[in-house]
C-alpha cells in the first residue's frame, strides 16, 4: 500500500514551495525537501525554524499526521537567529 | 545612508521580488500583526503588533534599507511607529531578549554529568551607548556585518540562505520581540501617608 501523502505549502524565508509529504513521515523530513525546492543552501536543516500560520514553533519530530492538517495548510520555515552578540 | 554602487536595476529587482512575495502572503503575515507600510525601493517599512493582546497594542515599526542588495546586506533599524524615527537605545520598547545556555555548574555531592543548566539573557539589540541608535546583532544584517567584530562572519556566508530576506528579520523580531509578550503588566504603587484634617487656628 502506498504511503499517505499530504501537499504541504512551505513558504520558506517569504517563498512558497509546494512539498508532498509523507504522513507517516516525522514533520522535520520536508524540511530539506523545501530547502533544496527553493535553492537555500549553506545552513543545515537544523538552523530552520518550521512554524504554522499562528507563528507556533512545530515539534518536527512528530509525525506528520497527528498534526491534523486541514488541506491547503502553509507552514512557515525560516532561519534561525544564529549566534549574535 | 549608503550609496548605491551596485546596479540600481539589479536591487529593485530583488527589492520588488521581496516585496511582491510578502504581498502575496500579507494576510497571513497581518494575522501575525505585520503590516507593510511603506515599500519604495531601497526602503520598506513594517509596523509590528500584538494581536494577542486586548486591546492590541502597536509595539515597533521595523524599517529596512535594501541599498545595494543583495551584495550587500539590508540596514534594520527599530523605529517609532507614529514618527519614523529610529528609537536610541534606550527609547526601544523591546531589546529583543534571547535566552542563551551557559555552561552547567557541577553540584557538589551529585554524580559526575549532574549539572545545573543555567540559561542567560543575551539581547538582540546592541549599541555602546543608550543614546546610540542599535543595531539588530544577528547574520543578515548591514550593521552586524560592518561590525570590527564581526569582520570573521562575513556576508558572504549567509547570503546564500536568504538571511537578509524581509520575511526572515521580521521572523527573529517577532519571535523574540512580540511573540513573548501576553499580557499587559501593571504596576501599581500604593504610597501610604497622613491625611490631615483641616489645620487648627
Amino acid at each position: 500500500m502506498a504511503p499517505k501523502k499530504l501537499e504541504i505549502t512551505v513558504v520558506v524565508n517569504g517563498q512558497p514551495t509546494a512539498v508532498d509529504a509523507e504522513e507517516s513521515r516525522p514533520l522535520e523530513s520536508i524540511v530539506p525537501i523545501a530547502l533544496e525546492q527553493t535553492h537555500n543552501t549553506g545552513q543545515p536543516p537544523s538552523n530552520w525554524e518550521l512554524r504554522d500560520s499562528a507563528g507556533e514553533v512545530l515539534d518536527g519530530d512528530k509525525e506528520i499526521h497527528t498534526f491534523h492538517f486541514p488541506p491547503g495548510v502553509r507552514l512557515f520555515l525560516n532561519l534561525k537567529a544564529g549566534v549574535g552578540g | 545612508m549608503e550609496a548605491q554602487f551596485t546596479d540600481p536595476e539589479v536591487s529593485k529587482a530583488k527589492f520588488e521580488s521581496e516585496i511582491s512575495q510578502y504581498r502575496e502572503l500579507a494576510a497571513d503575515y497581518c494575522a501575525r500583526g505585520w503590516f507593510l507600510t511603506e515599500a519604495s525601493f531601497p526602503i520598506a517599512t513594517v509596523l509590528i503588533a500584538l494581536p494577542q493582546l486586548n486591546p492590541p497594542v502597536l509595539l515597533t515599526g521595523v524599517r529596512f534599507d535594501y541599498t545595494n542588495y543583495d551584495a550587500r546586506p539590508p540596514s534594520v533599524q527599530l523605529v517609532n511607529p507614529f514618527t519614523g524615527e529610529p528609537y536610541r537605545h534606550r527609547e526601544l520598547p523591546t531589546s529583543l531578549n534571547r535566552a542563551v545556555p551557559v555552561p552547567g555548574a557541577a553540584i557538589p555531592g551529585a554524580p559526575p554529568g549532574i549539572a545545573i543548566q543555567m540559561k542567560t539573557v543575551q539581547p538582540l539589540m546592541q549599541a555602546h551607548d543608550p543614546d546610540e541608535i542599535p543595531f539588530l546583532c544577528i547574520a543578515g544584517v548591514r550593521e552586524y556585518h560592518e561590525h570590527p567584530g564581526h569582520s570573521g562572519d562575513a556576508w558572504e556566508l549567509h547570503r546564500a540562505c536568504g538571511a537578509g530576506r524581509i520575511v526572515r528579520l521580521l521572523d527573529v523580531i517577532h519571535k523574540y520581540g512580540a511573540a513573548p509578550i501576553r499580557e499587559f503588566q501593571v504596576n501599581l504603587v500604593p504610597q501610604v501617608g497622613l491625611a490631615l484634617n483641616e489645620a487648627p487656628e
